[in-house]
């Protein structure tokens, strides 16, 4: 299993669950990870696929080839919008 | 702490840098941001300052206040990365940079930057580049809350 942090659109696309507890049962790549979400969260999918929304896997944005390990620290990540100028 | 250590943005700085880089959820006072900036060098003398504040009309639309989420260990991570990156690329002598989460109400401070330098010019340079980089790379989201209800907002202003 692993644990994937939600933030903004994806946590409310998501039921307000702040994060996410997946099995990832055909491989462990970041891709599979995607997968495994587009199957559960449809919407959430969607985005991932436009690249609206990234994966960044311990604090960096992850490449879908990367391996995802034990322990790794896994994020999605919705459009930034800080500063508001 | 070494000079290697604190231009790392992956570790964690404690002390004065620290105070440098901030994401808070309390509201913080620009007088005493700016003299914290001054202390650092006599050689300052040119002072660029961009503060961000919360405005009641996103998109034509009305606006009665803004949350702020970030992503905690992330967030400060791209924040410092700015930071030494702007000392490094424009010769600036220091660089504040503080961004404020939670609800925060119409007319109240956001984010504000603090650019140091030894003349006016490489100051301004930095802090626009410094706004504009935050609002590229720093996993901060915000949440307008508007008559009609509550919108993600997907787009850099």
């Amino acid at each position: 299993m692993v644990t994937v942090r939600l933030f903004g659109m994806t946590k409310m696309l998501a039921g307000n669950q702040g994060a996410l507890s997946l099995a990832l049962p055909d491989g462990r790549r970041v891709k599979d990870l995607v997968a495994v979400i587009e199957a559960a969260y449809p919407k959430i999918g969607e985005l991932l696929q436009k690249k609206k929304v990234l994966v960044s896997v311990n604090q960096d944005i992850a490449h879908e080839d990367l391996e995802v390990r034990d322990g790794d620290e896994i994020a999605l990540l919705p459009p930034f919008a800080g500063g508001n100028s | 702490m070494s000079l290697e250590q604190v231009t790392k943005a992956d570790q964690p700085v404690t002390g004065d840098e620290a105070m440098l880089v901030r994401v808070q959820r309390e509201d913080f006072s620009i007088d005493e941001e700016l003299r914290r900036v001054r202390a650092r060098s006599k050689r300052i003398g040119g002072i660029a300052i961009f503060l961000g504040t919360a405005r009641d009309r996103s998109k034509g639309k009305d606006v009665d206040g803004i949350t702020f989420e970030h992503y905690e260990g992330m967030a400060q991570k791209k924040l410092r990365e700015i930071r030494e990156r702007a000392l490094k690329d424009f010769g600036i002598i220091e660089l504040l940079i503080l961004h404020r989460y939670g609800e925060i109400g119409i007319g109240d401070n956001i984010v504000l930057i603090i650019a140091g330098a030894e003349h006016r010019a490489e100051a301004f340079q930095a802090c626009k580049w410094a706004i504009d980089e935050l609002k590229q790379i720093t996993p901060i989201w915000k949440l307008e809350h508007t008559p009609e209800g509550e919108v993600w907002v997907e787009e850099h202003p």
